[in-house]
Formats: structure tokens, sequence, C-alpha cells
């Protein structure tokens, strides 16, 4: 058993770091406070590679095994996880289902421009009526001569004001939740429209919208896989999906950690550093604890793809486990500088709105808990 | 038959204005000699350098080497390390120190190559110890330590010494030295290198060098919008603004601010220093202000030990206040 | 056109914590990196690579951690890198160092064209290594430089020493060392990481591969024997004002408005003059 990062690791993580900080480390506060989504330093993220993290390299992507994903994505997260949101999203759920279930003529049609950046890639399944319960969708994609005619809302949409390609869910047959399927939507197709930005709490950063469908129409070639495959390439795009949500969570509660502890160092109390108290050196214990654990989790979870096993439990576990961290960890944070970590001034404030929304979207932490059982009563005994 | 211990100052003369980096070696030099026993030496090369000659005479040469020569025209580090070797191989040195500005680093690094000995960097002290070994003061490990070094075998013992180091001796016109002239030795020419055009720069830091009043910021200043405001703090001294390394690679402030062991070396009578940590590669290029006023939120920060007055709180914030301060007590 | 460019790896953070007892850094607490100035010189080699095409071989001394500054170099776009790793290296001051990378130019790439460093490494701003190599490789050679245009086999440089801002002109084969404020170095590309780990990229190399004289390498071969080495003594017992950033002004005026009055010879009584 190796606990060490191997030197390709280090690297990977000193690049993203530079880049993470350099780049982003300056309009982090800006772009949360002023909800603006940096095309800046998404165009260069995108001659980089940022999203192809792990396309092959003969497609233009950088080819990196999952360990390099994870540690990727936490870099962007640890300074800016609203942008880490988008290269996640961009890389696990929607170049990731089109690299493992497009045919070669989507691949060769669609994979340049989400690789490059030039098309932010987004993910959509949840609607009104339909979150966890991924087969309640009711959006419809009816068969026509030419092609399917997409009519439905989605809301929720990660990346939604900024997509230049949305896989959407939709149903063949409608109500019958088997005949869900993924059609590939670029967002020059007429009948495509985004709806306002949402006022979220956090990953302000993120242009998270509705996407509207109205009579849509795609050409037949623009469906991910066959009709009635669209829940298993969703499950499977969600279980990669979850690597990078952890990896994001993990990135917050990290960035979470080191703001506590340097500002326990800084602040003095009763003459002394507030370190020196015993309270918050518990609170400081307990946050390493939990990222270290949370990382080691992940890191697993990771590994185990990589070697091609299966991993959609480990990956629930390593989301559970992730995002609560982050959650607590930035609370701890806040708790640690006092009236500054309720201030807009500091970060630690936007940590802990940040990190709220990784206990609930890419399935809540109640349907991680769902998919980790089922898996423990797999088990044989 | 060569039984004198020489120590050497070679002369760097080009902004003798701004850096009198010389004659505080010559000072030095001075010091050291009555206690080894030995000869303070100028070298001076280049071409029209007379001036130089009394120049170093007045503050404490006792002999001076003048290789005055159109072929030394140019202030060209590759030709000048070949003349001085040949100098050197020649007469012998014991020490040779050289100040630590851009030329001279690079001068002594090249002649120390080809006279195959050491050299010591940006010495901020020189002395003999009880041994008479000449024992050499400079930053080492990332400018954290001062480490002392001795050359066991290698001679002659070579050192740059940051200016600022020292205090040059009054100048004293009744001195006389024993002067030499040599003319450069047959067939000299440069490393290859061809000077083109060269110009004195404007604004270059000679205002931070000579500056009474100095306002350092460094990154505890939170952003470059933030950093901007030490300049109406500096208008409002009437000083002029430094910048640490850190503040500099994150492009707040121009390089020529930078003050430290690579930049400019100041010796302000008053010093502000907002936000600054104080590694000594910064530290190294404050000579000795009189009074010091630090912020910083740690107050644990070497700048703050350093200070006369620490003012334990956000910098930008005291630079604000203190703008306002300032203005309110007519001091616009 | 071949490039050698040195590269050093340094510790990531600028005040590494020492241990009093040992007299040594605790170097293992830091994660290496890069060193920025070094980086310059490897963004300077790419842009002539870009502009003219050209072979860039990047060269370190150091421990086995340094070879991760290689892969580094070769992500972002070096063709080859070589460490230079051995105990009988350790310990060498600029002397030492200068010989040891002169025989690894030598044994490595001795048709070079240019060689590039960083002028001053951030942990230690000697400058001293630049133009002793160049002496060691009788080469022609400008410290400090800032820009560059390379014109057949004329090299033509700018750079600024002491205030004076220098053209200088020199034929290849040459050295340069640059200054950390030009050649901003590109950012290293998640797309070349992969390949950088590839099989023959890097290599690592020892004194006996560059033929060395043992004698002239490392502790042995440097100068200087380091006799004592401490903490500077920083200490100066001073006043601590704190509390609001206001009130701090107020009582730094109160308690010294006459001293500071006095070194900024202006009357900061705020009272009208008589």
């Amino acid at each position: 058993m190796e606990f060490n990062p191997c030197m390709k690791h280090k690297v990977v993580r000193g690049a993203a770091r530079e880049f993470a900080e350099g780049e982003l480390g300056p309009i982090a506060a800006e772009i949360d406070h002023q909800a603006r989504f940096p095309w800046e330093a998404i165009e260069k993220m995108g001659a980089l590679g940022y999203f192809g993290l792990q396309a092959p390299r003969r497609m233009g992507g950088a080819g990196l095994d999952s360990i390099s994903y994870a540690i990727t994505i936490e870099e962007i997260a640890r300074v800016s996880a609203g942008v880490a949101l988008c290269v996640t999203v961009h890389n696990s759920v929607c170049l990731y289902p089109l690299l493992n279930y497009g045919d070669k003529e989507q691949i060769a049609r669609l994979a340049e421009d989400l690789i490059t950046g030039r098309r932010i890639g987004a993910f959509c399944l949840t609607e009104a009526n339909a979150g966890s319960d991924a087969g309640a969708v009711e959006t419809t994609a009816t068969a026509v001569e030419d092609g399917y005619l997409i009519n439905g809302t989605k809301i929720f949409v990660t990346n939604g004001g900024v997509c230049g390609l949305a896989h959407i869910f939709a149903k063949t047959d409608p109500p019958d939740p088997r005949s869900a399927a993924v059609l590939m939507v670029e967002k020059e197709r007429p009948g495509f429209s985004v709806g306002e930005i949402e006022d979220l709490s956090g990953m302000r950063a993120n242009p998270v919208s509705s996407l509207f469908l109205e009579d849509c129409l795609v050409p037949r070639e623009n469906m991910l896989g066959k009709p009635g495959q669209g829940l298993k390439i969703g499950l499977a795009a969600l279980d990669v999906g979850r690597l990078g949500v952890a990896a994001q969570a993990l990135g917050i509660a990290q960035a979470a950690l080191e703001a506590g502890t340097r500002y326990a160092k800084e602040r003095q109390q009763f003459n002394k550093p507030i370190a020196s108290f015993q309270t918050i050196q518990n609170y400081l214990a307990d946050m390493a604890t939990q990222t270290d654990a949370a990382r080691l989790l992940l890191y697993r979870a990771c590994a185990q793809k990589d070697a091609g096993k299966p991993f959609a439990t480990e990956a629930s576990m390593a989301k559970l486990y992730c995002s609560a961290a982050a959650r607590e960890v930035a609370n701890l944070a806040v708790q640690i500088h006092g009236g500054c970590g309720y201030s807009r001034e500091y970060d630690v404030e936007r940590y802990y709105r940040d990190a709220k929304v990784t206990e609930i979207y890419e399935g809540t932490s109640e349907v991680q808990r769902m998919v980790i059982a089922r898996g423990v009563l797999s088990r044989p005994s | 038959m060569n039984q004198e211990r020489a120590i050497w100052v070679v002369g760097d003369y080009r902004n003798y204005f701004q850096n009198r980096v010389t004659l505080q070696l010559l000072a030095k030099a001075g010091e050291l000699a009555a206690k080894m026993d030995g000869t303070v030496c100028a070298v001076v090369m280049g071409h029209g350098v007379e001036e130089w000659v009394g120049e170093y005479q007045a503050h404490g040469a006792q002999r001076i080497y003048v290789m005055d020569h159109p072929l030394l025209s140019e202030y060209l580090p590759g030709l000048f390390a070949r003349a001085l070797e040949s100098l050197a191989r020649q007469r012998r040195p014991e020490i040779i120190l050289i100040g630590a500005t851009s030329f001279g680093k690079e001068l002594a690094a090249r002649a120390a190559s080809r006279l195959g000995t050491g050299l010591t960097a940006d010495c901020v002290d020189l002395y003999l110890d009880q041994e008479g070994r000449f024992v050499q003061v400079a930053p080492a490990y990332g400018g954290n330590l001062l480490a002392e070094i001795v050359f066991p075998r290698h001679r002659p013992q070579m050192a740059t010494v940051r200016p600022g180091a020292f205090a040059e001796m009054p100048h004293d016109a009744s001195a006389r030295a024993e002067i030499i002239r040599l003319d450069p030795p047959a067939g000299l020419s440069g490393d290859g290198v061809r000077l083109v055009s060269c110009r004195r720069l404007g604004y270059q830091g000679e205002d931070l060098e000579n500056a009474k009043v100095v306002i350092c910021g460094g990154r505890g200043l939170g952003s470059r919008k933030k950093f901007k405001n030490l300049h109406e703090l500096a208008r409002l001294l009437g000083g002029e603004v430094g910048a640490t390394r850190p503040v500099v690679h994150a492009d707040w402030a121009e390089e020529e601010r930078l003050v430290g062991q690579a930049g400019k070396h100041i010796k302000p009578r008053l010093l502000f220093s907002l936000g600054v940590s104080g590694a000594i590669q910064h530290t190294a290029g404050i000579a000795d202000p009189e009074f010091t006023i630090a912020v910083n939120k740690n107050p644990l920060a070497v700048m703050m030990q350093k200070a006369d007055v620490a003012i334990k709180a956000d910098a930008h914030q005291v630079a604000l206040a203190l703008i306002r301060e300032l203005k309110a007590r007519g001091s616009s | 056109m071949r490039i050698v460019v040195f590269v050093k790896q340094v510790p990531a953070v600028s005040e590494l914590p020492w241990d009093a007892k040992t007299g040594q850094l605790r170097r293992e607490a830091a994660e290496g990196m890069m060193d920025p100035a070094a980086k310059r010189a490897l963004e300077a080699a790419l842009r002539l690579k870009d502009a003219h095409g050209a072979q860039v071989i990047v060269i370190s001394m150091g421990p086995p951690s340094a070879e991760e500054t290689l892969r580094e170099a070769v992500a972002m776009g070096a063709d080859r890198g070589f460490l230079l790793c051995d105990p009988r290296l350790a310990g060498a001051d600029t002397l030492a160092t200068s010989y040891t990378l002169a025989r690894a130019v030598g044994a490595l790439s001795p048709d070079f064209d240019l060689i590039l460093l960083g002028c001053h490494s951030a942990d230690s701003e000697t400058g001293q290594v630049g133009p002793h190599l160049a002496e060691e490789l009788g080469l022609p050679a400008a410290a400090y430089v800032e820009k560059m245009a390379l014109k057949g086999r004329k090299l033509t440089v700018e750079r600024v020493s002491d205030g004076w801002l220098e053209t200088l002109e020199m034929d290849l084969p040459a050295l340069l060392t640059v200054t950390a404020r030009a050649f901003r170095p590109r950012p290293v590309p998640m797309t070349g990481l992969e390949q950088a780990f590839g099989q023959g990229e890097v290599f690592i190399l020892s004194a006996a591969d560059l033929r060395a004289d043992p004698e002239h390498v490392g502790w042995a071969g440097s100068a200087g024997r380091i006799i004592k080495i401490y903490a500077p003594a920083a200490q100066k017992k001073g006043e601590l004002i704190q509390g609001t950033p206001k009130a701090c002004v107020r009582e730094l005026m109160a308690r010294f408005g006459d001293r500071l009055g006095g070194l900024l010879a202006k009357d900061l009584s705020g009272e009208e003059q008589a």
C-alpha cells in the first residue's frame, strides 16, 4: 500500500496550483461577489487542456489518470470552487459520456470543441419534478422524420448560461421511465434557450440557469447511445461526476483548513495567538483529520477507477464524506474567524457558502447513502 | 620575494554619486590591513580615470594600480575581468574586495573563475578572527541565516560586499598614495561581447536609494490596488516607495522598487514597513534606519521585532488612517 | 539550434524552519518548486524554440526530488532533462557548481549554441553561477538580460546593469542570465504532463558519468568553508501599539509625533505656525 504521492501527482498539483493561484486567485472573491463567469480565465484554461483533462492525448486531451484529475479539480476548487464546478461538470458529465458512449462520427464532430474549451459542456437531468428520482423526467424527445423534437424545461443547470453543448435527458416514449435517452444539443439549435441565471447562495461564479427546449429539433445522430440507454449513461456519468464533486469539496476543505490555521496563528486575544487555546486546537485537529480522511477516500476511489475496477460505491463514499467534511471544515474555519468569518472581506465566508451545495448536487448525501447501502448489502456475507 | 599582504579594492565608479561602495570598502580594507600588517590597494581600470585615482587616494588607498587605456573605455565585465586577472596573477593580492553592484558581481564572478578561486557574494561584514583568518559574513540558505565563511586554501580570497555595509572615511585631500600606472596585458580583448549602445535610465530607484524616508510595502498589504496607496503616503511624507520581492513578483510594484539583497540598497533615516514579514533578502538591503515603524497583523514578524514602533494591525488600514491623519495635520 | 537551460529546485516557501540545535534548515518541511528566475530562463529558451525551432535541454543539479522540476520543464516544452544527482556533488559553492555544470555541458551537449540561466536564484541570490560558467566554458556572456533577438548567429540583447540600459551583441555560442522581470513564464499545460512522465525524457547522472574530477566537485571542490551559521539577531526592544487602525495612528502621533517631525523635518503638530 502506497500513501505518498508519486512524482507525477506532485507535478500535476504544482502545475494546477500555480495556475489557480496566479490566474484565479486575484479574481476568486470578485467573481463570487459579482456572480461573474470569468471568460478570460476560462479561455486560458481551454488552451492549457483543463477542458480535456482525461481525454486521450491523440485527441488533444491531457490524458490524465483519475487521481491527477481529482488533484487538478481540488487545486482549482481550493482557489475558486465556482470555476472548479465548471471544469468538473464539463469534464466528467459532458465530455466523459460523449467519449465513452458516443460513436466515431459523434466524437469526431463534437469532442474537439469540448476538449479545447471552445464549447463548455452541460448535463441536464434535473427538472421541477425530477431530481433524485431521475426516472421522473418530463422532457420529451419525439421521433420525427429528420430527428427528434425536444420539449421541456431543465432547471439548475450548471454552466447553463455559458454552455455550448448540453446533454438533455428526455423520454422518447413517455411516461415509460425505460425510454429515457440522452440528446446532445448545441446551443445554436433553434428552440434552445437559456433562462435567467439563478441567484444562488454559493458557487456564484458559475452561471447556473434553466434551459428551455421548445420544439427543438436535433438530428438522429445527436442521440448518445440508443433510446432507452439514457439512465444507464446518466448513472455512469454521475459515478465519475461524484469523483469530481468530491474533489471540489476537498479543495474547499483544504482552503478552509489553511485559512483557519493561518488566522489562528495571527489573531491575538488575551495577549496570545488564539492558536494557543485548546478549543481552537481541537477545531484545527478535527479540520485536519477530516480533510485528510476525505482525501484518502477520494484517492482510493480514483485508484479503483484507474485500475478498471468497479468504483461506484467508493465514489459515493468519497462524495458523501468529502462534501460533509467541506461543510464542517468551512464551518469551523468561520468559527475560528469569529465576526470576521461572517464578513465578505474574508474568504472563509465564501468557502462556507460554496461548501453546502456539495452535499446537494450530483446526488444528495441521502442518495449517496442509498448507493453505498446498495453496495454494502450486495456484498457476499 | 613578495611577502606583502595586500588587500585590493576594485574601483566601480560608473554610478559614483549613487554608489560609493568603493570608498566604503577602502575604509574597511584599511581596518583589516592595520590588523594584518597589509597594504590597502585600489585598482582603477578604464579610460580617463584620473578623477577616481584622486578620489581613492583621498579615501584611504595606500597604493593605486591604474590601468588607463582606450582598450578599457567600455565598461564591460568580461573585459575588466581579464585585465584584473592579469594584474592579480602578477601582484598576488591576499584579498580582493568588490562592491556588490550589478557590475561588481558580474566582474567578481568572472575574475574569480579566471583565477580559480572562491568568491563569497553579498557580504554584510568582514573581519579577521583570532587565528588571523579572513572571515566573510554573508547571507545563506535563502537569506534566512548568516554564514561565516573562510577560504582555507584558495587565494586570493574574493568577496563582493553589499553597498552600505560599511561607512566611508572622510575625504582627506592631503593623503598620498603610491600610484602605479600599468598598461593592459598584451593582446587584451574582451569575451566577444560588443557594446552597441548604452544610456543611463531615468528613474531607476536612485531616489529610493538616497531617500531619507522610505515607505516599504509587503504582501501583507493585500492587493495591488491597496499597495498603490503607498504612493500617496510617500507624497505626504516626502519619501519614496519600496517593495519586497513577493510584491514585485505579483506585479504590484516595478522591479526598480525592489528593496533587498538583489534589489535596491536603502539607507533611510525613517522607515515605514507595511505588511512586510522581514526575510533577510529584504532586510539585507536596508542599512540601519534611525527609526523604523512596522505595521503587521503578525506581531512575531521579523520586521515587527526589528522596529522601534511595531503597530499590530492591518497594514492597509493603517496606511489609510495615516494618510487621513497627515492630511488633517496639514501635511499635504 | 541547441539551447541548454540550467534550472534549480528551491523550497516553495520563503522562510524555512530552522533547527537551531543542528544549524540545518529543515528542507523536508517544504515542497520544492522550480526556481522562478530559472523558470524565466526556460521561458526565454522556449520562446526561441517557438520562433526559430530549437532543441531545449534542461539540466539541474540537486537531490532526487529535483527530477520534478525537470519533468515540469519538459511539460512546458523542453525536449529533455538531465539531473546531476550524486552525494559527491552536495555542498558545492558557486565555484564547484560552475565546474560541475561545465562538465555537464561538455558531456551532454557539447555542440550547444546558447546557455541560459536565471540571474538570481530565490534561495541564494548570489548571481555568480552564470558568470562563473561563462568563464569555465570561455563564452561571451551577459547577465541581467531582459530582451533578446536572434539573427542568424548574431544575438542582440538588452540588459540593465546598475541603472544603465545596455544593448550588447555577441555571436553564438553564448551564455545569458535573465532577470525575473522579463520572460514571464507560460503556465504548465495540463496537456504536457503525461508526456513529461514518459520514458526517455529525463535522465539521472552521477559525478562519474560526467567524468568530473572528484577534487573539483561538491564540498571537496568548494573554496569556502562555513565556520559558523546563525539566525541574524533581529531583536530591538521596540514599542508595540495595537488597536483599531485609527487609534494606532493617533497613538503613534501622540507618542512619537515629535520624533517623526524631526526626522521628516516637518511640523506634524497640526497647529498653525506662529
